[in-house]
């Protein structure tokens, strides 16, 4: 890592996790709704997130994703993952573009 | 780096599992098509009832086997209890049935005892299985609605095996004859209840209610109506198969209709409540096997209005078994194994690039014909078994043989990444599956 890389802030982080998807939504986690809060100290980022189902298969693959991908990103050193079911995922949780790109409609 | 908890959700034997059940129903298809006589539970030759097992045990069973495996620990958030016990009941099945199969050909030689030592190994396998589902199932506090169908599916299971059992030993052993031949005089009719409506029907009921509201994000919560659905089915068994009089029977055979009846309409509610507007092909083609169930319903209730079970057997088990259970597992395949062959392929690989969707491993548009011809050839077959024409469903089991080597191949290519637009990977090392890497 370089030195002079610039410190991770929240925006970033989102964004990097943009190209993390949920396999079966087809869908990136952060429109999603399924990054729950991203919280950094330093270069050390900790990110608590939830699935769409509890105990789905591909669970370890979307916490690894995340860890791969955040550690792509110069200025971050460290990624903590952490899964919470509280509160359970809903499709209300979307962002509007998810929620337009699986035709839901606004509440 | 995965965690050592990263794939311990992920069953390891059911893509194996899923390829040796294609097998036997497309070789209990052929069978059938090639003149093995299909015919109702009053009327069943050693043939007839060979592929009658193929398909209940060598498909159904190991179906929703290789399905529970992968779905339990979903629903329970728990692994199973053995992946080496998964392997033990795909073994134990597929060589006691071969066994059992082998039997009915030959009854009536020296060689029939096949019968039963097959037999004894399909419950040996199926007993293995009851227990790797069971230790998670019995983590899990408080239950949700779906794994209480399961459970009562695994207790009719057990019930139905046990009554098998003794059918094999009355069928190949004398003496087992005569002591078992008073217990086995109903035991047909509550074998295929036990069968087709307990072990085969809660449990597809049970993983529907988990699976469709996953897929097409609709309300989970089933609510009182889902309870409704489950309580009128328990009343229902417990009195069809426990009941000491025939009018307590009926009553138990009127509620499980009643039960069937109420989940057709709760599955109605669930795509009409559904958030995602388009559905994926595989739950519009689910559509055609709860179509199934519906007219299989409507010929019991013809059949126990008029007493003539003889004359709709054939076409409610034709319905039930191919269009029902068959319709429902061919079209949950088709999104079950390419999620299964995303993880097998892609899972590593996520965070670090490019990976497709698990809807980028299928092409619906070829499918979508297929699936057409199966259900179509499923409605002609009834409507053959109902009226006695033969040739048509021979014709039509033909048919749907062709429709299921075509959707075979789908899954196929699904497994393989064939449809992929990202470059396809070579198979990753270390995969969670124990299926030969194309």
């Amino acid at each position: 890592m370089r030195e002079d890389a610039p410190l991770p802030t929240e925006a970033s982080v989102r964004e990097a996790l943009h190209d993390v998807i949920d396999p079966e939504l087809g869908f990136n986690i952060v429109d999603l709704g399924l990054v729950y809060d991203v919280n950094i100290d330093g270069r050390v980022v900790d990110v608590r997130m939830t699935m769409t189902t509890p105990g789905c298969p591909a669970q370890g693959f979307i916490v690894s994703g995340v860890e791969e991908r955040l550690a792509q990103e110069e200025g971050i050193t460290g990624v903590f993952v952490d899964v919470v079911w509280d509160p359970p995922w809903s499709p209300r949780m979307m962002s509007p573009v998810a929620k337009a790109h699986f035709r839901i409609r606004e509440e | 780096m995965l965690t050592p908890t990263a794939t311990d959700r992920i069953s390891r034997w059911t893509p194996a599992i899923f390829a040796c059940a294609l097998g036997n129903f497309a070789l209990a298809q052929a069978l059938v098509a090639a003149g093995v006589r299909w015919a109702g539970v009053a009327d069943l030759a050693a043939p007839t009832l060979a592929v009658v097992h193929l398909l209940t045990i060598g498909w159904i069973t190991l179906l929703m086997f290789g399905a529970l495996f992968q779905f339990v620990p979903v629903v329970t958030n728990s692994p199973l209890l053995s992946q080496r016990l998964s392997l033990g009941t795909l073994s134990f099945i597929e060589l006691g049935l071969a066994g059992m199969v082998l039997g009915f050909f030959l009854l009536g030689s020296p060689l029939a005892a096949l019968l039963p030592a097959g037999g004894s190994l399909v419950v040996i396998g199926i007993l293995a299985g009851i227990l790797n589902l069971a230790v998670p199932l019995a983590r899990k506090r408080p239950l949700p609605l779906s794994a209480r169908f399961i459970i009562a599916g695994l207790v009719l299971l057990f019930l139905t095996v046990s009554l098998g059992l003794a059918f094999a030993l009355a069928l190949t052993v004398p003496a087992a004859a005569q002591a078992l031949g008073p217990m086995l005089a109903n035991g047909v009719a509550d074998h295929a209840l036990a069968g087709l409506g307990g072990w085969f029907t809660l449990t597809a009921i049970g993983v529907s209610y988990e699976l469709l509201p996953m897929f097409m994000l609709a309300p989970h919560e089933r609510g009182a109506w889902g309870h409704a659905v489950f309580g009128t089915a328990i009343l229902g068994f417990a009195a069809a198969l426990l009941g000491g009089f025939e009018s307590i029977k009926l009553f138990g055979q009127a509620a499980i209709g009643l039960a069937i009846l109420l989940y057709l309409i709760d599955i109605a509610r669930l795509y009409r409540d559904r958030k995602r507007r388009q559905i994926e092909l595989h739950n519009q083609a689910a559509i055609g096997a709860f179509i199934s169930l519906g007219i299989g319903l409507a010929l019991a209730l013809a059949a126990a209005l008029s007493h003539g079970w003889t004359r709709a057997a054939p076409s409610l088990l034709f319905v039930v078994l191919f269009g029902w259970l068959s319709g429902l597992g061919l079209s949950q395949l088709y999104k079950i194994i390419p999620f299964l062959a995303w993880l097998a392929r892609f899972g590593r690989r996520l965070g670090r690039g490019p990976v497709p969707r698990v809807q980028d491993l299928v092409n619906e548009r070829s499918a979508r014909y297929v699936f057409v011809a199966y259900f179509a050839a499923i409605a002609v077959g009834a409507a053959a078994a109902w009226l006695g024409l033969a040739p048509f469903l021979r014709g039509a089991i033909a048919v749907s043989l062709v429709a299921t080597a075509l959707l075979a191949r789908e899954y196929r290519r699904a497994w393989r990444g064939h449809y992929a637009q990202t470059p396809r990977p070579a198979p990753v090392p270390g995969s969670p599956f124990h299926l030969p890497q194309p």
